[in-house]
C-alpha cells in the first residue's frame, strides 16, 4: 500500500465517522420534540446493621401494656394525646380490688354448675360491638357448644359457650384481617393465648401455623397471622368472671375470616 | 361458584376441628381442667391500621443538594406516610399526638409504651444520612408496637435527588410486610393530559410519580394521543397518535425521548399494549372495515393475526403468564368480553351480566380481570374472575372507564368524566372501598400504572 493510498483511507475513514456522527446527532435531535424526562434514579438497596448503640427493645411485658404506662406517665410539656377513640383499646378500668375471695386456687367445684348464664352475658360489651354482629344461628349451637367446652372437663358446657361468646366480643372487635389478599379465602390461624387472673396475656401469644399457607404465600400468611396475634394483644385485659378463671386460662381461638370475604 | 366454596371451606374447617380432637392429649380425669377453652372468631374489623410515622431523624448534620439531612428526614416521613394513606389501609397518626420524639438513638430502641398510648399499631422510624459522593442513605426500621418487634429494615442509597424513591421504597418495604402483598408506591403513572375546549381538544402523554410528584408532560400537543402503555421494563410506552392524520401504534423511549412508529400497514392501529416478557406488542387493527387482534414482533418486525371474526376485535389484554388474551368484541351483537389462548385458538366469551362490557385489563396477579360496564347510561368499573365468575362493580359514575391495575394487583386506577365533559384520574381498591381522586394539573383520561421500578 502506497502512503498516498494510506491517506486516502484515512481520509475516507475520517469523513466516514463525522458522517456517522453528524447523522446521528441529527438523528437525535429530530427526535426529542420534548425536553425527555430525566429517567428515574436509581435507588441501591443495602441491608444497614445496627448502630453501635442497639439496645435491645423492651419485651412486652404485664408493666409495659398501655394502660399502666398511660396512668404512669403523666405528659409534661408534650400536647396531650388526643385519645383515638375508634381504636383506642378498651379504656383501662381501674382494676377493682378483689371481692374478699376464700384464698383457694382451685375452683369450687360447684361453681361452674351454679353458674347463672344470665349474668354473664352482660360481659358483652355493648359499647365495642361496631364489631359486626355475629348472627346467631341456632344449627351451630350444638357445635358450638361441643368445640367450646374444654376436654375432659366436667363443666357445664353452656358456661363454657357462653364464655366463649363473651371472648369473641372482646378480641373480634381488634382483629383487622387482610381481606383483600388472594389467598383470605383459603387461610384460618389458630392462636393459644395464656391470660392471667386479670385479663392479660401472659408473654407472647403462641401463633400457629396458617392454614392455606404455601412456600408461595408465606410472606401473606405470616402478616395473617401476626393480624391475630394483634387482636389478642391489643385487646386486653379481658373481661370475664375470676370464679371461671380455670376455664379461661388458656385458650385457644381459631380466626377465619369466612364471614368477610 | 361461591356456595361451593363456602361449603369446601366449611367442610375442612369440620376435619380441622376433629383433627384437633384427636390430638388432644388426654389430661388428667380429676382436679382442674387444662385442656384450653376453644374460641372461634369468623369476623373482625376492617379499619385503617393506625401507624406512627415520626420524621426520620438526621443520621448527621450533612446538607445535601436537596437540603439538608434534618429536612430531607421530614419530607421522607411525609412522603411513606402519604403512600400508606392513599392505600386506605392504614391511618398514619398526627404527629401532634406523638408523646415521644424520636431521635437516632430511639430509632433502634423505640419505647412501644409510648407508641401504645396513642394506640398505633406499627411505628415506623429510620435516619436520613448525607453520604460523602452527595447521595444519601435512607435507614428504614418496621415495628410491631403491641408486639414490641422489629419486623422489617433496609437501608437505601441514592442521589439527593433521589430521596423521594428512597421514601416510597421504604413504604412498599412496610406495606408488604404488614399486608402481605407486594408494594406499589415506587412506581408511576402516564396518562392523557387533555386541556381546551372539546371541538379542539388538546391531548398530550404526561408522566408523574405515583403520588403525583414529579410531573413532566411527553409529548408537545401537537398530535392526538391515546392509550398510553407501559412497557414492562418500563423504558418503553405504547400509545396510539393521529400523527400525519394516521392513526397508529407508536413507541416512545423514555430518556432518550425518541418516537417511532410501529410497522407499516395498511389500515389503523389502536389500542396497543405489550405482552408480559416486552418482546410483543398486540393491538387492533382495521383493515377493509373489519377490526382484528393482531401480535407483532417488536424484534423481528413480524405480525400476525389472531382474530379473523366479522365483528370488532379491540382491547386485547395478556394474562401475567402470557399464554392467554381477554379481549372485547361484538361479534355477539353487544361488545362483550372474551378471552382467548395466545394463539388466538379457543376463544370464548366470559362476560354475561346486564349492559356492555369493554375495556378488558387482566391483573398483574391474574386473579382478576378488570373492565368497564356500560348500561343505563352509565359507565362503571367493574372485575370478574378470568372464567368470567364472581363479577363485582367496583364504581359506578356517569362516565368511569379505562381501568389499570397497580402493580401489586391491588388497586384500580380508572379516569372519571362529568357531564360538562371535565375528567380526571381516580383510583379504588378492589374491595371496592377507598375511592380517591389523583391531583392532575388539567383534566386527565387513559391513565397506565407502571410496573413498580427496578
Amino acid at each position: 500500500m502506497t502512503t498516498a493510498e494510506r491517506n486516502w483511507l484515512l481520509a475516507a475513514g475520517v469523513a466516514h465517522i463525522a458522517l456517522i456522527g453528524a447523522l446521528s446527532l441529527a438523528w437525535q435531535h429530530s427526535q426529542r420534540l420534548m425536553p425527555s424526562p430525566t429517567d428515574a434514579v436509581p435507588v441501591e438497596i443495602v441491608t444497614i446493621a445496627d448502630a453501635p448503640r442497639v439496645t435491645e427493645p423492651p419485651k412486652p411485658s404485664v408493666e409495659a401494656a398501655p394502660q399502666e404506662a398511660a396512668a404512669a406517665t403523666p405528659s409534661k410539656a408534650a400536647p396531650a394525646p388526643e385519645p383515638v377513640k375508634a381504636d383506642a383499646v378498651p379504656p383501662p378500668e381501674p382494676v377493682k380490688p378483689k371481692p374478699p375471695e376464700k384464698p383457694s386456687s382451685m375452683p369450687s367445684k360447684t361453681a361452674p354448675t351454679s353458674l347463672d348464664t344470665s349474668s354473664l352475658a352482660s360481659l358483652i360489651d355493648k359499647a365495642l360491638p361496631k364489631a359486626p354482629k355475629r348472627t346467631l344461628d341456632t344449627s351451630r349451637l350444638a357445635t358450638e357448644l361441643n368445640d367450646a367446652a374444654p376436654r375432659n372437663a366436667t363443666v357445664d358446657p353452656r358456661a363454657a359457650a357462653t364464655l366463649a361468646q363473651a371472648i369473641r366480643a372482646q378480641v373480634a372487635p381488634c382483629w383487622n384481617p387482610p381481606v383483600g389478599g388472594r389467598d383470605v379465602r383459603r387461610m384460618t390461624v389458630i392462636v393459644s393465648v395464656r391470660y392471667s387472673r386479670d385479663g392479660r396475656v401472659v408473654g407472647l401469644p403462641d401463633v400457629g401455623r396458617p392454614t392455606g399457607s404455601t412456600a408461595a404465600n408465606a410472606d401473606y400468611a405470616r402478616a395473617f397471622a401476626e393480624t391475630a396475634r394483634r387482636a389478642v394483644l391489643r385487646c386486653q385485659p379481658l373481661k370475664l368472671p375470676a370464679e371461671l378463671y380455670d376455664l379461661w386460662s388458656n385458650v385457644e381461638i381459631n380466626f377465619d375470616p369466612e364471614e368477610m370475604t | 361458584m361461591r356456595t361451593i366454596h363456602r361449603l369446601l371451606t366449611a367442610t375442612l374447617l369440620t376435619l380441622a376441628t376433629a383433627t384437633a380432637t384427636l390430638a388432644q392429649p388426654a389430661g388428667p380425669q380429676s382436679g382442674p381442667q387444662t385442656g384450653p377453652l376453644r374460641v372461634d372468631i369468623n369476623a373482625g374489623l376492617m379499619q385503617p391500621m393506625p401507624i406512627a410515622v415520626p420524621a426520620f431523624a438526621p443520621g448527621n448534620a450533612g446538607t445535601t443538594e436537596a437540603g439538608t439531612t434534618t429536612a430531607l428526614g421530614e419530607r421522607a416521613a411525609q412522603v411513606i406516610a402519604n403512600d400508606l394513606r392513599s392505600s386506605g389501609l392504614f391511618r398514619p397518626l398526627d404527629p401532634a399526638a406523638f408523646t415521644t420524639t424520636v431521635g437516632v438513638d430511639s430509632v433502634l430502641a423505640p419505647d412501644f409504651a409510648a407508641w401504645r398510648t396513642i394506640a398505633a399499631q406499627a411505628l415506623v422510624t429510620g435516619t436520613v444520612t448525607a453520604n460523602p459522593d452527595g447521595g444519601i442513605t435512607l435507614a428504614c426500621y418496621a415495628y410491631d408496637v403491641f408486639a414490641g418487634t422489629e419486623i422489617a429494615r433496609q437501608g437505601f442509597v441514592t442521589t439527593a435527588a433521589g430521596w423521594r424513591r428512597a421514601a416510597h421504597k421504604c413504604a412498599d418495604l412496610v406495606y408488604s410486610r404488614l399486608t402481605g402483598e407486594s408494594g406499589y408506591f415506587d412506581s408511576r403513572i402516564v396518562y392523557v393530559s387533555e386541556t381546551g375546549p372539546r371541538t379542539n381538544r388538546i391531548k398530550r402523554l404526561a408522566i408523574m410519580d405515583q403520588d403525583g410528584a414529579q410531573h413532566r408532560f411527553l409529548t408537545s400537543g401537537q398530535n392526538l394521543v391515546l392509550t398510553p402503555r407501559f412497557a414492562p421494563g418500563q423504558q418503553t410506552i405504547t400509545y396510539m397518535s393521529f400523527e400525519n392524520n394516521r392513526p397508529r401504534v407508536w413507541l416512545y423511549t423514555l430518556g432518550s425521548g425518541r418516537q417511532e412508529a410501529v410497522g407499516e400497514f395498511q389500515g389503523m392501529s389502536f389500542a396497543p399494549r405489550f405482552s408480559p416478557d416486552g418482546q410483543n406488542l398486540i393491538f387492533s387493527m382495521a383493515v377493509g372495515g373489519n377490526t382484528d387482534i393482531w401480535r407483532y414482533n417488536i424484534a423481528t418486525r413480524q405480525s400476525v393475526r389472531l382474530t379473523t371474526g366479522p365483528g370488532i376485535d379491540t382491547s386485547p389484554s395478556y394474562s401475567p403468564d402470557g399464554r392467554q388474551i381477554v379481549f372485547e368484541s361484538d361479534r355477539g351483537g353487544s361488545q362483550q368480553i372474551y378471552v382467548m389462548n395466545a394463539d388466538g385458538s379457543n376463544q370464548r366469551r366470559i362476560s354475561f351480566g346486564e349492559g356492555r362490557s369493554a375495556s378488558p385489563v387482566w391483573s398483574p396477579r391474574g386473579d382478576y380481570v378488570a373492565f368497564t360496564r356500560m348500561g343505563s347510561g352509565r359507565f362503571g368499573i367493574g372485575v370478574m374472575r378470568p372464567d368470567g365468575t364472581g363479577e363485582r362493580l367496583l364504581t359506578n359514575g356517569y362516565q368511569d372507564e379505562g381501568a389499570s391495575w397497580s402493580p401489586n394487583g391491588r388497586v384500580i386506577l380508572f379516569s372519571r368524566s362529568d357531564r360538562s365533559g371535565r375528567s380526571g384520574l381516580w383510583s379504588v381498591d378492589i374491595s371496592g372501598l377507598n375511592e380517591r381522586r389523583l391531583a392532575t394539573p388539567l383534566d386527565a383520561s387513559d391513565p397506565a400504572w407502571s410496573p413498580l421500578l427496578p
